[in-house]
């Protein structure tokens, strides 16, 4: 389950080795790009170098899989769905009463759907390949405050725990004869009382002794304070900019000044 | 795969496990191929490093977790065939962690919201209640928010909450972490009087004088496989099992070893045995 939550898969590619920055600037320009191109060809070939990044990022197979799962559930969706209410332009495929399925309609379903594939998909290179630690430090460079960066990473380092700590509070209940789905409604919710006290009053210990244990680590004694690993941004790095801004800034050109129909 | 074979005749067995193997969702195979008879009464010691599957083990006599291959018979029928809450009526267990299951607002009611999740009448749960309060030596704290109690009184809560359920079997996971000497020794004499009474018990520990002083049979576990199975005395004196399984025996037990040349007996496990030994050979050299 935990594994899910976190989709970071160790490995030493250069998407892994990427300043986390360049990688969130590179994720927020490819979106935009989605949003600029409007010719389904093109958004197709879009949608394949992104999934060839995927590729590239080596995620393992089974979460690879559990991205690309939702990725065209979601595809599929709006490809069935988006015909069923623009009804707009010649020629009629197929009509049943007020429904009429025209072709236009199909190709702008189509269309869309390529572009909510690419918009879903990118996100998960960034995830696959950056781990919430460096995610955080590159949000505090960003000009996010230390200590709510180290509030998110915390918070994102202790969800699996607290997800195990009610799985194990649950077996705990179980044993004691509760049935946690029996019941009817106000019987089944007194049922999540009996694992939500104990896993909130877990939390708040859990809390409790974080907060001291900061603080006995001199957790903000000064203002100024030094990190253990520095990013920084080598050349690659520039280089990998250039090419992102590059392929925003080319079809830009191409649409608006020269209204090429990309 | 080897069957499992046993002495136990099938009557007297509470649970039996043949051939039980398990492993995580994760892939993480945590029990390898268990063989494991315990008999009504017993009161049994599973012993093991961190990690070397005693906890997986215990949950799966309650229906907790399930065989991936394999399978454990409570009382006669496997545990696939019934509900856990079917199961908690027989075995009870008690976890390591008594702030994953303390959630009323008394002691008290507490207490009670086992045995009535097993739909004993009124009467009845007031009953087991109350004997699980006085036997956990509870009964001055019986009106107070259980979460607000020191973590022995909240351990001891906990194993009420457990026993007032009355199952013929009682699993304790490493029931004495956080408990003063004298709140151990406490707990110990109450375990053994249940013993006495007829309760299976089944305790899971690192602490090897416990085991030494109280069990009856000992089960060592290292990496998902069961390496020892005897009498503490026997268990004891296997020094190098032990080492491999991450487990020291007694102090008294390993003095005993160090003045072999004195003709100390090497099977000594407890300082009574030490004393009664010295002395005798001290009368026998007057």
């Amino acid at each position: 389950m935990t594994g899910f939550i976190d989709l970071y898969t160790e490995a030493d590619t250069f998407i892994h080795r990427m300043d986390p920055r360049v990688k969130i600037v590179a994720v927020i320009l490819l979106s935009l790009v989605a949003f600029l191109l409007t010719n389904l060809a093109y958004l197709s070939i879009l949608l394949g170098l992104i999934m060839l990044l995927v590729y590239l990022s080596r995620a393992t197979f089974s979460r690879t899989m559990f991205a690309l799962k939702f990725v065209l559930r979601l595809m599929a969706l709006i490809i069935v769905l988006w015909p069923l209410f623009d009804r707009s332009g010649t020629p009629v495929l197929a009509s049943l009463g007020p429904l009429k399925i025209t072709e236009p309609a199909i190709w702008r379903g189509l269309t869309s759907a390529v572009r909510v594939g690419c918009l879903a998909t990118v996100w998960y290179i960034l995830m696959f390949t950056t781990s919430q630690r460096d995610l955080v430090r590159a949000l505090v460079k960003f000009g996010l405050r230390f200590d709510y960066g180290l509030t998110l990473a915390i918070s994102l380092r202790f969800f699996p725990t607290f997800l195990s700590t009610i799985e194990s509070i649950t077996d705990a209940q179980r044993a004691r004869g509760m049935e946690i789905e029996k019941g009817n409604l106000l019987k089944r919710s007194r049922n999540y009382v009996t694992v939500l006290v104990p896993a909130i009053v877990s939390a708040l210990r859990t809390a409790d002794t974080l907060s001291l244990a900061l603080q006995s680590r001199a957790y903000g004694a000064r203002p100024d304070r030094t990190y253990l690993r520095e990013i920084k941004m080598r050349p690659s790095d520039y280089v990998a900019l250039s090419v992102i801004i590059a392929s925003l800034v080319l079809p830009a050109i191409a649409r608006f000044v020269f209204s090429a129909d990309i | 795969m080897i069957p499992c074979t046993s002495a136990i005749p099938s009557q007297d067995k509470v649970i039996s496990i043949k051939n039980l193997k398990f492993t995580y969702e994760g892939g993480v195979r945590a029990l390898l191929d268990i063989c494991l008879d315990i008999k009504y009464g017993d009161y049994l010691a599973i012993v093991g490093g961190n990690g070397s599957g005693k906890t997986t083990l215990a949950k799966t006599l309650n229906g907790l977790l399930r065989p991936s291959s394999g399978a454990v018979f409570v009382k006669g029928r496997p545990t696939t065939e019934r509900r856990v809450s079917e199961l908690a009526r027989v075995v009870g267990y008690a976890f390591q962690n008594p702030d994953h299951q303390l959630f009323c607002s008394s002691v008290e009611e507490e207490v009670r919201f086992g045995p009535s999740n097993l739909g004993y009448s009124e009467e009845d749960v007031r009953q087991k209640a109350e004997q699980a309060i006085v036997g956990m030596n509870l009964s001055h704290l019986r009106g107070k928010p259980p979460l607000s109690l020191r973590l022995g009184e909240r351990r001891r809560v906990s194993m009420a909450s457990v026993m007032a359920m009355d199952p013929e079997v009682l699993i304790l996971d490493e029931p004495t972490t956080g408990l003063d000497a004298e709140e151990v020794s406490e707990l110990m004499r109450r375990l053994r009087r249940l013993n006495e009474e007829g309760k299976t018990i089944i305790l899971i520990t690192h602490d090897m004088r416990l085991v030494a002083e109280h069990a009856k049979r000992v089960v060592v576990m290292a990496q998902g496989r069961i390496v020892l199975d005897s009498d503490p005395r026997g268990a004891f004196t296997d020094i190098e099992v032990l080492r491999r399984s991450s487990l020291e025996p007694p102090a008294v037990t390993l003095l005993s070893h160090r003045l072999s040349k004195f003709e100390i007996p090497q099977d000594i496990i407890s300082p009574e045995e030490l004393v009664l030994h010295l002395l005798r050979s001290e009368g026998e050299s007057k």
